[in-house]
């Protein structure tokens, strides 16, 4: 630490060494906090989080009982100690609620007065967040499983929307209506991303255990499927054919630089690909239990290096090496199966939330104390130590 | 950490396991708690056997591993650590909290393990919660998704409960049925209709059927046309009193629940019986006359010729009564009571039904014409000719009853064709072979048709005697068999002790005994072979001996109590015979053969259906 400190001061390093060398340091040490609640609102499962990207300060949630709630993630107290509060919520007896389970939530990217919502119930809402109503609604055929707005679209403002028609919807937030349909898929459509690289390149992912990268000025078709095989036919089984999962892919998330795509499916495995080309990098992740028949939402690091990946494995957070494949760790904190995280990229922590009706936090844990100053604290830095911390052993055991 | 003390920790966290005890030995316990102060590597080693005897499928050995695992987590920080840690798996293994994975057998254990857990869960929370999160997470997750009510004295779960309001849903609706069953018992002051109160269920079903047809319309007319009319207070109060009676009548005949024998052609005079206070005034005798198919009970005036009835039975009423004073029904009515007055109405109507296709009586002629009904039966028949009743009521009471046969057929006069077989030689249309005998006698064929089989199985006697042959308890066998007990072969005569009486079958019985005690060498003493082995401390099977090779295989926990012995049940017996490998290959190869055996046949009929 030092030493990245002296090269850095020196001018021997990039400025950016030290940035990820203590990034990835604190991912590492990622655990679940005392320190940090966050307040215990969704009274059912809670399917999908997200933290704004303008201040990284507010996140959203989307319960399976159709609530949304907003959460200030940022401490002013100077203790340590803090409790994430829920600012404002759409409750149950709020008029504009969602009737079923909320799906998707997300901060309109460059602003935090608007978020759009979809939900079961075969809408997508588009909020104001100040009046918490809903400035725009709209209607499907069928539940909608995922939207999504591009995080860096400076040409237009379409919304992909993913329902259980198999044809995606694009949806123009500039006019309030459905403009285009995608097709290709021959199943529902579970999760559906834009690319944090190019604005016109969305991925898309369906039941029928295909994933398709479209240019949307293309409306023909898919530039390219993803194939699991790369092509050789050899391997794949007639009906195998240009899948990228032997199972309903539900998950989808593109690295920060979006260069490579993640998926997720039901045959229990984890796949990265160039998303330039759509070739399978064929790392293996091992077995990524996933049960899901819904969206699940699975995250990428931001500015570590290595990048990891958090992904909902069962009732844990898996956290892989990107590149290598390699678990580093599980984060064990939920009593029943987790459905979203959402990494928070400048203070490297982790929320995840699950179907136990908890989001949890997971923090960093800073650095214990360095031996030479708890000597010199002796007994005062013993005292301090949570008495339920210390052992009880009962002195007539001797 | 030492080798010896790792064993002893294992050792002990398995013997406190193990006990079945419902309280840990305080002793093993103060001494595993003397190791695990040492280090914390000692902390690991328990907690990891703690945990590997918690998955055990024994909720006893459960039991004990959580009361191990509560007093080590309030003692031990580093246990709390580990602990709390794999969280999830402990609660479980504990609370059941995954309804995948049930809580293991013996049930009763298996809830006290659930409502210790419970309420240790709660304590633990209440002075580590703030200090270990996931602790305090677990708690919560235990009292708001899994609704575990801390206060409540069993400390159900949703899932439990929900199986209890499951469990008292049943019951109650067996209850239900119970009492319905009871009510129906009790309502069930049923009159049976019986060869003894016949006559009078009969004059019940009359005057029942005159009150509702006739008197309690015109009642009912009455109080009209005096309403309407607006006559005389005086008049209208007799009229709906008379109303009221009437009713209550009814009410009472239908309280009575009489369960009536269905009534086939026959005709009843009956008179009305003084038991009936009501309908004193109106007394008077009327005529049942025989039901048709479709039993109308009111027939209109108008309609009532259509059914070859009488105009109404009321205005002949007063001239039967004296016509027919001695006729009231007597119990039970003897066939004389047929040949009365009105049988020759009877017999017309009986024949205008007969030319009625429709009518079961026009079945029976025809049945009648072609099969004349054999004296034995036919008074159990509806209506033959009244002179044969009497004839076939002078019969003695104890002549055979025998099945109808061609020998009561042609009683008395020579069979015509008996034992002759015609043999038809050609059944073409047109090709006629040459003549031959077309009539075979048959002297065996004869026979059996002018003769009858009787067999006479005689009657059952039980039986009396006992096998009594002495037993090894002392006992004489009780055994009632009829010649040969399958234990203790022929039944011979015994005295008091179970020994023959007669001198043959003593001796017979010891030479018995002499090849059995040969058979086992007296040298195998099993005593004596113990005392031999416990001298030389050499193992001569003596055991084995004893027990003539049954050895049974030690249970390896005896303290533990046995989940194979509760699964005894006859359900579990039975399937051991149903799903008994060799009795499933036997009815799988059997189906095969039957479906093979199908193909075979039907496997080439494609070829039908396309051609």
């Amino acid at each position: 630490m030092l030493a990245f400190l002296t090269a850095r001061q020196t001018g021997l390093d990039d400025p950016l060494r030290l940035r990820r060398a203590e990034s990835t340091r604190r991912v590492l040490s990622l655990k679940l906090n005392p320190d940090r609640d966050v307040d215990r609102v969704h009274g059912n499962g809670v399917n999908t989080i997200d933290i704004e990207a303008v201040e990284g300060r507010y996140m959203l949630s989307g319960g399976a009982d159709g609530v949304i709630v907003i959460y200030d993630l940022e401490n002013y107290s100077g203790k340590p100690q803090y409790t994430c509060k829920a600012v404002c919520t759409v409750g149950r007896s709020s008029r504009y609620v969602h009737k079923f389970s909320v799906e998707t939530v997300q901060w309109y990217p460059y602003d935090t007065g608007m978020f759009v919502t979809s939900s079961f119930d075969k809408t997508m809402k588009v909020w104001d967040t100040e009046m918490l109503k809903p400035a725009e609604v709209f209607e499907f055929e069928g539940n909608v499983y995922s939207h999504h707005l591009s995080p860096i679209a400076r040409k237009h403002s379409l919304i992909a929307v993913g329902t259980k028609n198999p044809k995606i919807q694009l949806c123009d937030l500039k006019s309030g209506s459905r403009i285009h349909v995608l097709q290709g898929h021959r199943a529902e459509v579970l999760s559906v991303q834009w690319s944090p690289r190019y604005e016109h390149i969305l991925a898309t992912a369906s039941a029928d255990s295909k994933v398709k990268v479209w240019d949307v000025r293309r409306a023909s078709g898919s530039l390219f499927t993803l194939d699991q095989h790369n092509g050789d036919k050899s391997k794949a089984s007639s009906e195998a054919v240009h899948t990228a999962h032997n199972g309903r892919v539900n998950g989808l998330c593109f690295t920060g630089d979006g260069l490579y795509l993640l998926t997720t499916g039901t045959d229990d495995r984890m796949r990265l690909w160039n998303s330039a080309n759509g070739e399978n990098t064929l790392v293996n992740y091992g077995k990524v239990c996933n049960e899901s028949r819904k969206r699940q939402q699975l995250t990428v690091s931001r500015g570590c290096s290595p990048e990891f990946v958090f992904v909902p494995c069962g009732s844990s957070v898996a956290v892989y090496a990107l590149h290598t494949g390699e678990l580093v760790t599980m984060l064990r904190g939920h009593y029943n199966n987790v459905d979203c995280c959402a990494f928070h990229p400048d203070y490297q922590e982790l929320y995840s939330g699950g179907k136990d009706c908890n989001i949890l936090a997971w923090v960093p844990v800073l650095r214990p104390v360095d031996v030479e100053e708890e000597s010199n604290k002796g007994a005062a830095g013993q005292s301090s130590v949570n008495p339920a911390f210390q052992d009880t052993w009962s002195s007539d055991e001797d | 950490m030492e080798l010896s003390q790792r064993d002893r920790l294992s050792e002990l966290v398995e013997e406190l396991t193990t006990s079945g005890q419902p309280q840990l030995n305080q002793d093993k316990m103060k001494e595993i708690k003397k190791i695990c102060k040492v280090s914390n590597d000692c902390i690991d080693h328990v907690y990891h056997s703690v945990m590997s005897q918690l998955s055990q499928e024994h909720a006893e050995v459960r039991l004990s591993a959580f009361q191990i695992a509560s007093e080590l987590f309030s003692r031990s920080h580093h246990f709390r650590m580990l602990l709390v840690d794999n969280f999830q798996g402990f609660l479980e293994l504990t609370v059941e909290t995954d309804s995948e994975q049930p809580l293991p057998p013996p049930k009763e254990v298996a809830r006290k393990l659930r409502s210790l857990a419970i309420q240790t869960v709660q304590s633990w929370q209440a002075s580590y919660g703030t200090a270990y999160k996931k602790l305090a997470l677990g708690y919560h997750f235990l009292k708001q998704v899994k609704k575990v009510d801390f206060l409540d004295a069993e400390a159900r779960t949703v899932a439990e409960r929900r199986r209890e309001q499951e469990r008292r849903r049943k019951m109650e609706r067996i209850y239900k049925e119970r009492v319905e069953a009871a009510t129906k018992d009790m309502e069930g002051l049923h009159v049976e209709e019986t060869e003894d109160n016949e006559a009078v269920v009969s004059t019940v079903i009359d005057l029942y059927r005159l009150i509702t047809t006739k008197h309690l319309p015109a009642v009912q007319g009455w109080v009209q046309v005096f309403t309407k009319a607006g006559a005389e207070q005086q008049l209208l109060r007799r009229a709906l009193d008379l109303k009221r009676s009437l009713e209550a009548a009814l009410q009472k005949h239908k309280e009575l629940h009489i369960a009536y024998k269905t009534r086939v052609r026959r005709v009843m005079k009956a008179s009305s019986n003084s038991e009936d206070d009501d309908d004193n005034d109106e007394d008077d005798d009327f005529e049942e006359v025989p039901e048709k198919e479709g039993y109308e009970p009111h027939i209109p005036e108008h309609l009532r010729a259509e059914y070859g009835l009488d105009p109404s039975p009321s205005t002949s009423a007063a001239s039967v009564t004296t016509k027919l004073p001695a006729k009231r029904p007597v119990a039970p009515p003897s066939q004389s009571s047929y040949c009365s007055s009105s049988s020759s109405r009877q017999l017309k109507q009986l024949k205008e039904e007969e030319q009625d296709p429709t009518c079961a009586a026009a079945t029976l002629r025809v049945l009648r014409q072609h099969f004349p009904v054999p004296s034995a039966s036919s008074s159990s028949s509806s209506s033959g000719p009244s002179s044969s009743h009497c004839s076939s009521e002078m019969k003695p009471v104890d002549a055979p009853v025998v099945p109808f046969g061609l020998d009561l057929y042609y009683w008395g006069q020579e069979q015509p064709s008996a034992g002759k077989i015609v043999k038809a030689a050609s059944q073409h249309q047109f090709w006629v072979p040459i003549e031959t005998e077309e009539e075979v006698e048959n002297d065996e064929l004869r026979a059996e048709s002018s003769s009858r089989y009787i067999s006479f199985p005689g009657s059952f006697t039980p039986v009396s005697h006992y096998c009594r042959a002495p037993l090894g308890n002392g006992k004489l066998c009780q055994r009632q068999d009829r010649l040969k007990c399958p234990f203790h072969g022929r039944i011979i005569p015994r005295d008091q002790e179970g020994r023959p009486c007669s001198q043959d079958d003593r001796l017979r019985e010891e030479q018995e005994e002499r090849r059995k005690m040969e058979e086992q060498p007296d040298w195998r003493d099993a005593e004596l072979m113990r005392d031999i082995e416990a001298a030389t401390g050499e193992n001569l099977s003596s055991d084995r001996a004893g027990k003539k090779g049954k050895g049974k295989k030690k249970k390896k926990y005896p303290n533990l109590s046995d989940l194979k012995q509760s699964a005894n049940t006859s359900r579990s017996r039975l399937e051991k015979k149903v799903f008994n490998k060799s009795t499933m290959r036997k009815v799988a190869q059997m189906m095969s053969k039957a479906d093979r055996r199908k193909h075979e046949k039907f496997s080439n009929q494609f070829n039908y259906a396309l051609n």
